[in-house]
């Protein structure tokens, strides 16, 4: 379906390993820095790289919900970027938010005292209840929109951006704060460990000898809105979201669907929804886990749909797998290389895998284009991609 | 939204016919379960029993999957099942899985698995169901369904926000067809949450008209409803609208209030701002049990009410306050549902059910 309504962009906020904002991330990106090291936020038996960010803003902190503090961190910087400051409670304002940790009651010490002894506080349960990202920050804000908190595995982020799309065109709000968030927890260190999916040494997205997925942390998200709510407030964006596609696998809870059946299906969707053909497409952001299955399934529908000469990066080795924020944070991602006219190294890759037919850019790349994709890949086997476009402001 | 198949798990059993039957029957004495720790002192709860299921075929490829699952999955293939389309596009269905809670009690089983084990001994195949989307993806693999696939949570409000966007997949043609539902899972740890924070109605009977105090009986099950905006098929009834922080004005007169109240509030006083003398009030949470998705199955009794034109009697009628309870023995033409859900922080949330005309405005 083709909307008349354009979705801009307004505002961008991200924190990750990779920086405490937009623009320290972009000198991260624009430099191919790395700031992996071992777990240092609890302690771990588990010897793997990780991304974690290393010094969250005081002002942010909020004890034993880091998820919702790194939440708290994006959704600000979105908000200055949006001009949108201030009493927010007259306007519109939906709240869509992707995470995994966020939404589960994973709390070590309460369930051992509680398996212990029977009984355990209820501090870490209040925390929980009151930590849904999507209410706490709706009722922070006085929002007045929906708020919805997605829990969709990894493409948690980029279905949360792609909910908010629905809403906007659907009249449900008039502006929408949407991304996602993740801390790095216990739970799927040890869970992706027993996976045998992750690497002891740093992740090498599409090259042939990676070997898994660093974890990571962070948050990303975007404040989207239609143009008339923009032109209302008397600004504008030389950046929209143009499209989301979303389809599942329908084929196995851990692995991708071989022929990547539903991650091509949710790409097709996401050009049709935006009006597009795959060569209007600069530049692919890829999920990118540097799982051999992954890069694998994935590599080979970019080639069919975008053709081998695609400009493609994955932007995990910069801030390792986030989960539940890493749709989000690669949307900023891909918006903000829209604007700025370059894609970074897609760090990690040094050898094609030619099981492979495609390989990420080696250095940063300039892009001469319109649009954008973005692609998340879920544990589930739900597939998600979003199309972001640039114009230019007369 | 046209209602084509409706799909339910529950304490009362496996099926929309059990859940029927469950309320003409009237309130039933839930389980009474052992409480963890404590010798002797039993707790009551609303249960499935999923050894009682006869739809076996479907957990073949759910050997390995966790009960959370397996509920929304059942529920999930009798909505797909129940509407009755032929040829049906598979590609095109989108599945929304709400959920308060999710996958509570496999989370805890894996942090079992870190405190006896170690971090390094976890089982793989747990951590895999303890994903909150796990169930959505059972639904989609087992159902053969390649439309979008999605989790979410936003506790009291996950079902009516789930809702709310299965109507936006439907209008911008994302899908033809929407599987929509709720699951909760009951789980020792949550017993005993419930336990400190609530009162627990020892006798194992709600009391939804008691409001203050509120006592509250946890269950568990799943609910789905296939919906769309086409007319064909089965069709139970509509979703007429979904409304946040207030009412909306309809030209239709509410013909029944169906109310939320089931002690998950530790005061539920607030129910009393959306209950007028001259709307009929009826709860059917004695029927499955305190949930936070519990709107998912008091909705699915107010859609059978509007394709049977039946009353179903309020199974628990203790009125203290004296308000205006459903009198199962009048006749209602009943045309227009109002369902009210209140959340911990007061907001409050409505759905609004009718009956199917050839042309739903």
């Amino acid at each position: 379906m083709i909307t008349d309504n354009k979705i801009l962009i307004t505002g961008l906020g991200v924190i990750s390993a990779a920086g405490n904002n937009l623009s320290e991330t972009l000198v991260s990106l624009r430099q191919g820095k790395r700031t992996a090291g071992p777990v240092r936020l609890f302690e771990t038996q588990l010897q793997y790289p990780v991304f974690e960010v290393s010094a969250l803003p005081d002002k942010y902190y909020l004890e034993g919900q880091r998820t919702l503090s790194l939440a708290l961190v994006a959704v600000d910087e979105a908000l200055r970027d949006a001009q949108l400051q201030g009493d927010l409670s007259a306007r519109r304002i939906g709240v869509c938010l992707g995470t995994t940790v966020a939404s589960q009651l994973n709390d070590l010490e309460f369930y051992r005292s509680y398996r212990d002894r029977g009984t355990a506080p209820m501090k870490p349960v209040e925390r929980y209840l009151k930590g849904n990202l999507a209410g706490f920050i709706s009722r922070k804000l006085k929002a007045g929109g929906p708020s919805l908190t997605v829990v969709n595995a990894c493409s948690s982020g980029t279905d949360a951006v792609g909910i908010a799309l629905s809403w906007l065109n659907n009249g449900l709000c008039d502006i929408a704060i949407a991304g996602g968030a993740d801390e790095l927890n216990r739970v799927p260190l040890c869970g992706f460990g027993s996976l045998g999916i992750m690497s002891r040494d740093l992740c090498a997205p599409f090259d042939r000898d990676r070997k898994g997925l660093n974890l990571g942390e962070g948050a990303g998200v975007l404040v989207v809105e239609t143009e008339q709510s923009a032109a209302k407030r008397g600004i504008t964006s030389d950046l929209h979201l143009a499209g989301y596609g979303s389809a599942s696998d329908s084929y196995h809870l851990t692995a991708p669907h071989p022929e990547g059946r539903g991650l091509e299906a949710s790409i097709n969707k996401a050009l049709a929804y935006s009006g597009i053909g795959p060569q209007e497409i600069a530049f692919v952001n890829a999920h990118g886990t540097a799982t051999p299955d992954n890069d694998a399934v994935e590599g080979r529908v970019l080639a069919r749909v975008f053709g081998a000469g695609l400009k493609m990066l994955s932007t995990k080795g910069y801030t390792g797998h986030t989960l539940g924020a890493a749709g989000g944070i690669e949307a900023v991602f891909t918006a903000a290389a829209l604007r700025e006219g370059w894609i970074p190294a897609s760090i990690g890759f040094t050898q094609r895998d030619n099981n492979i037919p495609i390989a990420p850019v080696r250095e940063r790349t300039n892009i001469n284009g319109r649009f954008a994709l973005s692609t998340s890949l879920a544990f589930g086997g739900n597939n998600a991609a979003l199309v972001l476009g640039r114009r230019l402001i007369s | 939204m046209n209602i084509h198949g409706m799909g339910i798990v529950c304490a009362c059993g496996t099926g929309v016919d059990s859940f029927e039957k469950a309320l003409k029957q009237g309130w039933q004495k839930p389980e009474e379960i052992q409480v963890p720790h404590l010798k002797n002192i039993k707790t009551p709860a609303y249960l499935v029993n999923l050894n009682e299921v006869s739809e076996r075929h479907l957990f073949k490829k759910m050997r390995r999957a966790d009960k959370f699952s397996k509920m929304a999955a059942l529920a999930a293939s009798e909505a797909l099942v129940t509407g009755g389309l032929e040829g049906i596009n598979k590609n095109n269905i989108g599945v929304i899985v709400a959920t308060g809670l999710g996958t509570h009690d496999t989370t805890f089983n894996f942090l079992d698995g870190i405190l006896d084990y170690g971090e390094a001994g976890v089982s793989p195949t747990v951590f895999s169901n303890s994903v909150h989307n796990a169930a959505a993806s059972y639904i989609s693999s087992v159902l053969g369904i390649q439309g979008q696939t999605l989790t979410v949570t936003q506790f009291y409000f996950s079902f009516h926000y789930a809702l709310q966007l299965a109507r936006s997949w439907l209008d911008e043609e994302r899908c033809d067809h929407v599987l929509v539902g709720a699951v909760e899972q009951y789980g020792n740890v949550f017993g005993y949450i419930c336990d400190t924070k609530l009162k627990t109605a020892a006798d194992g009977k709600i009391r939804p008209f008691n409001f203050h105090p509120a006592y509250q009986v946890p269950g568990e099950g799943a609910a789905f409803f296939l919906v769309s905006r086409k007319d064909t098929g089965n069709i139970y009834g509509t979703f007429h609208d979904i409304a946040f922080g207030g009412h909306k004005n309809y030209t239709v007169p509410v013909d029944l209030n169906i109310i939320d109240t089931d002690g998950m509030l530790s005061d539920e006083s607030v129910y009393m701002k959306d209950i007028t003398s001259d709307v009929p009030v009826a709860a059917y949470s004695p029927i499955f049990g305190s949930m936070m998705t519990g709107s998912a199955f008091n909705c699915a009794a107010g859609v059978l009410m509007l394709k049977n034109q039946t009353c179903y009697a309020n199974p628990v009628k203790d009125n203290p306050r004296g308000i205006n309870l459903l009198d199962d023995a009048k006749y209602y033409n009943i045309e227009f549902i109002q369902c009210t859900r209140y959340n911990c922080n007061g907001e409050n949330a409505f759905i609004y059910l009718r009956k199917y005309k050839e042309v739903d405005p």
